[in-house]
């Protein structure tokens, strides 16, 4: 199998649970970002290159079910995924945590860059004194599903690897 | 050498994805949410409609675990209340044995009040706000059912908001609290007319353009003033004031209301089917 066959199946569920579960699943009312998530991860694995491209299909998936401007996400979350793909691609030895870290501050850089560009296209309540509760529980949420979302993009985006975890 | 040539060719793969998202925010601007992109997002709610219904139904014992977890302290303070309530309500009704059929009287009028002859969609709320900026629900039933965009959606108690976008079995509504949402208000017994404005989800309503010398009270009754071609019928319960403040030297008064409809348990509500404009 490929990435071509492994991804779209993975990028589904992730839209279903994106759409349907997380929204209820909330601290402070605020949701875990999981399509960032996932484009986040893919960068972990893949690189600045692939991960971008999975950031950017992801996030238009995730503007299909938004009010806001159709590309808003995809353009945040490409633009996350690839800067967590440039650092990853610097850092030689990899302990366990690194993900994790990378992913919490992926997900301020993508919050961020949705509510900046957002207000850039004329949503300027979204720069609010909410912002930073949403920053940081997404960022925090997303952090504690770094684990096992690294391992299955991992396992989704780059088949070649073989099973063997990358996470010490 | 070669570091550098895949450098260049990530920054390219990422320009390139960049010009297509402003491209497409362009697409979407220029066709006003139609077009194209319109029927991209339709058909991707549609197609997705039913995994997500399953999904949810199979997923909804782990969400409510997780929803009586995290509300734990707030379910305790509203049984308390409820406890309190039922009390109050029993003595009540000992002292006056009519009092449950006045109240399903009193209730029966106020519904026909705001809903008066307009007809009427029910639908159930199948998502909660997907969004952590915006404060949107979806219904299960769409433009298939006669719901069309701008219909105002309201539940019992009053009104919920009104349906921003909609597919042919799905519609998204923008709540009242949502920061884009502004209603055309009056204050049931001043007279007062005012535009109450969405604040988000975790602050009251606020209404704007309160005359400093009007006289509002807390616990003002506030309704749509159905003004302007306003898409929601006059009449309909928005909620309560919750504080009034007059700062000397403003031209308006700071008014809070609480909504009239607990916008945070929705499951089912009512799409009020009025003419589009």
């Amino acid at each position: 199998m490929t990435a071509a066959t492994r991804l779209p199946p993975v990028l589904l569920i992730a839209v279903v649970l994106h759409t349907a579960v997380f929204p209820q699943l909330r601290f402070f009312g605020v949701a875990p970002d999981l399509l960032l998530l996932v484009g986040i991860a893919t960068a972990i694995t893949a690189g600045a290159d692939r991960g971008a491209a999975v950031a950017f299909g992801a996030g238009l998936l995730a503007d299909c079910f938004l009010e806001t401007p159709f590309g808003l996400s995809a353009l945040a979350y490409s633009l996350a995924a690839y800067a967590v793909g440039a650092v990853q691609s610097t850092i030689l030895h990899a302990d366990w945590w690194i993900p994790v870290l990378t992913v919490f501050m992926g997900s301020v850089l993508g919050v961020l860059l949705f509510a900046g560009a957002g207000a850039v296209l004329g949503h300027e309540e979204f720069i609010s004194l909410r912002l930073p509760t949403v920053v940081l529980v997404v960022a925090v949420a997303n952090a504690l599903l770094a684990v096992p979302a690294v391992r299955i993009m991992r396992w989704a985006a780059v088949p070649g690897l073989g099973p063997r975890p990358v996470l010490r | 050498m070669a570091l550098s040539r895949r450098g260049g060719r990530t920054r390219f793969t990422l320009l390139l994805l960049v010009l297509t998202s402003i491209t497409v925010i362009t697409l979407d601007f220029r066709g006003s949410g139609g077009g194209l992109i319109g029927a991209v997002r339709d058909g991707a709610a549609d197609a997705l409609s039913p995994v997500r219904s399953a999904a949810a139904t199979v997923l909804s014992p782990v969400r409510d675990a997780f929803a009586g977890l995290t509300s734990y302290g707030d379910l305790e303070d509203e049984n308390a209340e409820l406890r309190a309530r039922i009390a109050e309500l029993e003595g009540r009704l000992g002292r006056d044995e009519g009092a449950e059929r006045e109240l399903a009287e009193a209730l029966a009028l106020l519904d026909a009040r705001f809903t008066g002859d307009l007809p009427k969609v029910a639908a159930r709320v199948v998502s909660a706000p997907i969004s952590n900026f915006e404060q949107t629900i979806e219904l299960d039933k769409g433009s298939d059912s006669g719901i069309a965009v701008d219909m105002p959606v309201v539940t019992g108690a009053g009104l919920v908001g009104r349906v921003a976008s909609v597919s042919g079995t799905r519609s998204t509504v923008r709540l009242i609290t949502d920061a884009e949402s502004s209603v055309g208000v009056r204050l049931a017994r001043s007279g007062e007319v005012a535009v109450a404005e969405g604040e988000g989800p975790t602050r009251l309503m606020s209404l704007s353009f309160v005359d400093p010398s009007a006289d509002v009270s807390v616990l003002e009754l506030v309704v749509t003033s159905g003004l302007d071609n306003s898409v929601f019928p006059p009449g309909v319960p928005v909620g309560r004031v919750a504080s009034v403040s007059a700062p000397p030297g403003q031209l308006q008064q700071d008014v809070e209301v609480r909504p009239a409809a607990d916008l945070t348990r929705l499951s089912l509500v009512q799409v009020v089917q009025t003419e589009p404009r």
